[in-house]
């Protein structure tokens, strides 16, 4: 047996100091690390970005055919985005069970409330950071559209940019809904797909469907600043896909038993 | 010092862990002896929060885990050596943690070297041996200096010379004053390792106490070649037996009535020829469980299986 096996001292002679709650700034670095520190993960960040990217190069080599103006560029930017972004955001809440972090996570913080907070917290990060890196691409594609001397229309304003963060926003959470309830990684990612696909599909064939839960059409409408008329519509949209799949997320993760 | 009291659970009305109540002390080792699926996992994973058991209580220093400020820091816990993430490196599993648990980054190096895992530290984990999961989760439970241990089949994927290193780590952190609860289903891993006991078998405790005072309720070893007629021979002398491997049965010799002496005298009455007869030793544990756990849920001919 090598000297490295030997313990020498294992610090349980040094009387432990009753140690504080683990404060919740540490608990959301910690899971902002865990989020972005595997190779998986990385790779999934650098598709959101890729894609993004991609996606703006749209405006910028088809001019004929797309409007060349500052808001049409920046929501191209938050298509991009949100193709992705809402897997990052199921994963960061069914990697625990998929990959049973929950075995050391909830060992380490037993109020799982917080952890669900912390990731929350991260959710919102990310977004948050999601939208300022759309927002460089959207000032890179339109440079790159002026200096080919395009004239382009300066009719960014707040309300625009308020409905373009609101919407990469939701598109995080209706993720971070899906993960927390469903506590898969493969069959919320399927969820995150699906769903949006076949309420698109009835709301062609039904207008209440379309006008009140078709995430196509009502997420939309803040995309695109269109709030005249239609704030029920979206308050129930947001309700159907974030608030109560997220409040019923959250009581599962509360409850369930780690096997 | 870990207490439970009478926890309860079933799963799907199938009861699984049935009025459990142990103790673990400062300073000694607790094995937790039973057959896989007599509910020893489910019962740890009660201990630390991780399941809600349907009744009963478990505490930690007289708190239930899920009230400890900053649990790691009291209580190290190795549930599942394949719950980490395959992606992340064994250095970067325990910085986690470490961070977390608010200690020293300098106590991840000291861990990596105490477990032995430091050469592939930076390998992803998914490319590590079950023996070296369990490694890196022993390290993972020690990250925040507990005063107390759970652990389940930490022997699990060990290899003799790492069975005997748990062994002495698990002994010096008791000796330093440390508690230890740990799981196995392996008789002679507990018997060296524990100093208490508890035996479970179909999610109820059959056994609980201190390893010597256990062992000392011995049992006679008893063979022959014709096993039927011995064992017709000792009911007929009221003497309680039961059937072990080979053909081995194991006489109940606690309150001293039955010695080798009077097993003897029973088979020349009975005209039986035997080819064995001894006190238990070394095996004693063995006898111990075998007959508390596998003659309770076969009859005595199957129980040898």
């Amino acid at each position: 047996m090598t000297t490295s096996l030997s313990p020498r001292t294992l610090g349980i002679d040094a009387a432990p100091s009753a140690p504080g709650p683990i404060p919740f700034s540490r608990l959301v670095r910690v899971e902002w690390a865990k989020a972005t520190d595997t190779r998986a993960a990385r790779w999934l960040l650098a598709l959101v970005a890729l894609s993004t990217i991609g996606m703006m190069l749209v405006p910028v080599l088809a001019p004929t055919t797309f409007d060349q103006t500052y808001a049409s560029y920046l929501r191209v930017a938050a298509f991009g985005l949100t193709i992705l972004l809402p897997v990052v955001a199921i994963l960061l809440f069914t990697g625990e069970w998929s990959q049973r972090g929950v075995f050391t996570t909830f060992t380490q913080e037993p109020r799982r409330i917080r952890v669900v907070n912390a990731k929350l917290a991260v959710s919102l990060l990310m977004g948050g950071g999601a939208a300022v890196f759309g927002g460089v691409v959207t000032a890179a594609g339109l440079g790159l559209a002026s200096a080919s001397g395009r004239a382009l229309e300066a009719n960014l304003t707040a309300g625009a940019v308020t409905g373009y963060l609101l919407f990469v926003l939701i598109n995080v959470f209706a993720g971070v809904a899906l993960g927390a309830l469903l506590q898969s990684s493969a069959i919320a990612i399927a969820a995150c797909f699906a769903l949006p696909a076949a309420f698109a599909l009835l709301g062609a064939a039904s207008k209440l469907v379309a006008d009140w839960i078709d995430w196509s059409t009502t997420f939309n409408w803040v995309l695109e600043n269109d709030w005249g008329g239609h704030v029920p519509q979206i308050s129930f949209s947001v309700l159907f896909w974030v608030a109560v799949p997220l409040a019923a997320g959250v009581v599962r993760t509360m409850r369930r038993d780690v096997t | 010092m870990i207490t439970t009291t009478a926890l309860t659970k079933s799963y799907n009305k199938v009861p699984v862990v049935r009025d459990v109540s142990l103790r673990c002390e400062p300073g000694t080792i607790t094995g937790f002896l039973g057959a896989n699926g007599a509910g020893k996992s489910t019962t740890l994973k009660m201990i630390v929060g991780l399941a809600r058991p349907d009744r009963g209580t478990a505490t930690i220093d007289g708190r239930p885990f899920v009230e400890l400020p900053n649990p790691t820091r009291m209580v190290g816990t190795l549930l599942d050596p394949s719950a980490m993430h395959p992606g992340r490196s064994g250095r970067a599993t325990l910085t986690i943690a470490a961070r977390l648990a608010g200690v020293h980054t300098r106590r991840v190096e000291y861990l990596l070297d105490l477990v032995g895992i430091a050469d592939a530290a930076d390998k992803r984990v998914g490319t590590y041996s079950l023996g070296m999961r369990q490694r890196l989760g022993v390290a993972q439970a020690l990250i925040g200096e507990p005063a107390a241990l759970i652990l389940d089949e930490p022997a699990n994927g060990l290899d003799p010379e790492g069975i005997a290193w748990m062994r002495t780590l698990l002994r010096d952190f008791a000796d330093r004053g440390g508690t230890v609860l740990l799981s196995s289903h392996l008789l002679h891993e507990v018997q060296a390792t524990a100093d208490h006991l508890i035996v479970i078998s179909d999610g109820a405790v059959v056994a609980a106490g201190r390893l010597d005072d256990l062992l000392a309720s011995s049992t006679i070893l008893v063979r022959s070649p014709d096993p039927d007629a011995l064992a017709a021979a000792l009911r007929a002398a009221r003497i309680d037996y039961v059937a072990g491997p080979d053909d081995v049965l194991a006489v109940d010799a606690s309150g001293g009535r039955v010695t080798t002496e009077v097993v003897a005298g029973v088979a020349r009455d009975h005209q039986v020829l035997l080819t064995e007869l001894r006190q238990s030793e070394t095996n004693g544990l063995e006898q111990l469980f075998f007959s508390l756990t596998a003659a309770k849920a076969a009859p005595p001919q199957e129980a040898a299986a």
